[in-house]
């Protein structure tokens, strides 16, 4: 495992329903990121194919491993690097239930995966009118050492973040869509989630205007202490290069115990609440 | 949540970041040469005008006068020529009175003591040379509907609100006006009276019945989920009042959407066939 690593935040528009289009740019960008030497380069939720798609969602989705995450593996192989983009992912045992993937690839291929949890269907948002939520956490053990995968509104729960923490994710990747009007949250919890366990947050978010929702960008690595590392441009294209320093671990967990510190009880408690809500 | 006039306030160059830069993604991607609006020297078509310019330059908006003989008003024609100065927009004046005599003459049932049909043809009509303009040099009709007024339904349904894009129906009337003046508009037309200049002598606030700074706040008390008794408890406005916004508010629904057809089949246009609007 490395001591450091670089990370490439790669903060994009998606051209909607265009899959060729969102891989080249992938593709050239991935290629960037290894030429200024980052090891990991991470694109925001849904970029393969736009976040507004609605309906077209069932023609656009793919089963992983598929055509995209093919090219992606190409893509990744050709260069050594390690790449985490968003995607809508067809059940490779259905023909229409698809989730909302982020999905980790490294040189010899898919790390793996991880569904989104906390799917909103709120105010714009119709994710579950779409997707099946995910039900399992995600944090892969990786040459570049502990990784963890959530997505977006994740970010609201607490728990995600902490059981990826907890599983073993010294950084946590969190990729969005999130649009501007609740850029004051993210900017909290984002800062909030690393804190809370310690550990980096990086945060990628889509920028650019789909069906008048306008994407925000912002995207930023966040400390294990909770201060912002490097952050990406509001509402425009950008492309971050920042470092993750994972000696930076120990002084952050000692200077604040939250994972020494944890009740298990609590949690009993909380299932228990919450089923009752 | 209390409800004071602070709450409408705005973080004001972050709404014209937003909006211009929502305008200009739009034109750019939708492949348009340009904007068409129509201007009538109201705040609102006012604040459009300045928005489009500021988007992508007043070399690519024009600005439609469409004055007709019985709302003519020479002081709505010089505040548009003013603001169309100021933003740098090209425009033109098209006269429809004519055609408006046309058409009320070839309606067999036509009742010009009818004030309200009648006007809406106006509106209608208006909209008719908005959108031969846009198709004529390939531009885009933006619209210049505000939210107070959407949300009252408070224009011709399939006239002044049909456009392609709506860049301040998001806005209250009282946060437009702000805008305007943030925007560069003169004071003087940022906060003049509004009318949809369908009849003379036609008020928005005397028509409504209440000023444009109680409403927003009924409607903003409204959109965050508070209940009448709360708004009217809040802001001391009779309780018939706020109950007469919440009740003009849900009725005007049908002219806020389009295309209502009974279910018959698998997906249906304008209820479950969801798609984006455009692929871009």
């Amino acid at each position: 495992m490395k001591e450091r690593i670089t990370l490439a935040l790669a903060q994009i528009s998606s051209k909607r329903e265009d899959k060729k289009d969102n891989l080249k740019k992938i593709e050239e960008l991935t290629i960037k990121a290894k030429e200024q030497s980052a090891d990991l380069v991470i694109f925001p939720e849904l970029c393969l194919t736009g976040y507004v798609v609605r309906d077209q969602l069932y023609e656009l989705a793919e089963t992983i491993p598929g055509p995209s995450t093919k090219q992606i593996e190409a893509i990744a192989r050709k260069t050594g690097m390690h790449i985490i983009f968003g995607m809508p992912e067809l059940s490779e045992k259905t023909k229409a239930t698809m989730f909302n993937t982020s999905v980790f690839v490294g040189p010899k291929g898919i790390i793996g995966k991880y569904h989104k949890m906390y799917l909103p269907t709120h105010s714009v948002f119709e994710e579950k009118r779409y997707f099946r939520p995910g039900y399992q956490t995600a944090s892969f053990t990786t040459a570049l050492g502990g990784i963890g995968l959530c997505i977006c509104y994740d970010l609201f729960f607490p728990e995600v973040t902490r059981l990826t923490r907890l599983e073993g994710a010294k950084l946590i990747v969190c990729i969005s869509a999130s649009p501007s009007v609740r850029r004051s949250y993210f900017e909290i919890l984002t800062a909030a989630r690393a804190l809370e366990n310690t550990a980096y947050l990086a945060y990628v978010n889509l920028v650019g205007v789909e069906d008048g929702l306008q994407f925000w960008g912002g995207s930023r690595l966040v400390s294990p202490t909770g201060d912002i590392v490097a952050k990406a441009k509001y509402d425009e294209e950008d492309f971050v290069l920042c470092e993750v320093d994972f000696n930076e671990m120990r002084p952050a967990e000692a200077f604040i115990p939250t994972l020494r510190d944890l009740r298990p009880e609590l949690f009993d408690e909380l299932k228990k609440r919450s089923e009752r809500l | 949540m209390r409800l004071t006039p602070s709450v409408l306030e705005l973080d004001l160059p972050e709404v014209e970041k937003r909006i211009t830069r929502f305008i200009k993604e739009y034109v750019e991607k939708s492949g348009a040469d340009g904007i068409v609006l129509g201007l009538s020297g109201g705040v609102d078509s006012n604040t459009i005008a300045a928005l489009s310019s500021l988007s992508i330059s007043g070399e690519r908006v024009m600005g439609l006068l469409l004055p007709e003989q019985e709302t003519y008003n020479q002081k709505d024609i010089s505040d548009a020529m003013t603001v169309a100065d100021k933003f740098g927009l090209k425009t033109q004046v098209c006269d429809i009175t004519p055609v408006l005599k046309s058409v009320y003459k070839t309606i067999p049932i036509f009742d010009h003591a009818d004030k309200l049909c009648k006007g809406n043809i106006k509106a209608r009509t208006r909209m008719i040379y908005l959108y031969y303009y846009a198709n004529k040099l390939n531009r885009i009709v933006c619209g210049s509907s505000d939210k107070s007024e959407t949300m009252m339904g408070y224009f011709t349904k399939w006239g002044d609100v049909a456009a392609d894009i709506s860049p301040i129906m998001d806005l209250y009337k009282t946060q437009v006006r702000k805008l305007a003046e943030h925007l560069g508009v003169p004071k003087e037309l940022a906060t003049k009276p509004s009318t949809p200049a369908l009849w003379p002598e036609q008020f928005a606030e005397t028509e409504l019945g209440i000023k444009y700074e109680t409403l927003d706040l009924i409607l903003y008390g409204l959109e965050r989920f508070m209940n009448q008794e709360e708004i009217s408890l809040q802001l001391k406005v009779d309780e018939a009042i706020v109950k007469k916004v919440k009740n003009k508010w849900l009725a005007a629904e049908h002219k806020r959407r389009v295309l209502l057809a009974p279910k018959l089949e698998f997906r249906t246009v304008g209820t479950d066939f969801r798609l984006p609007r455009s692929t871009w």
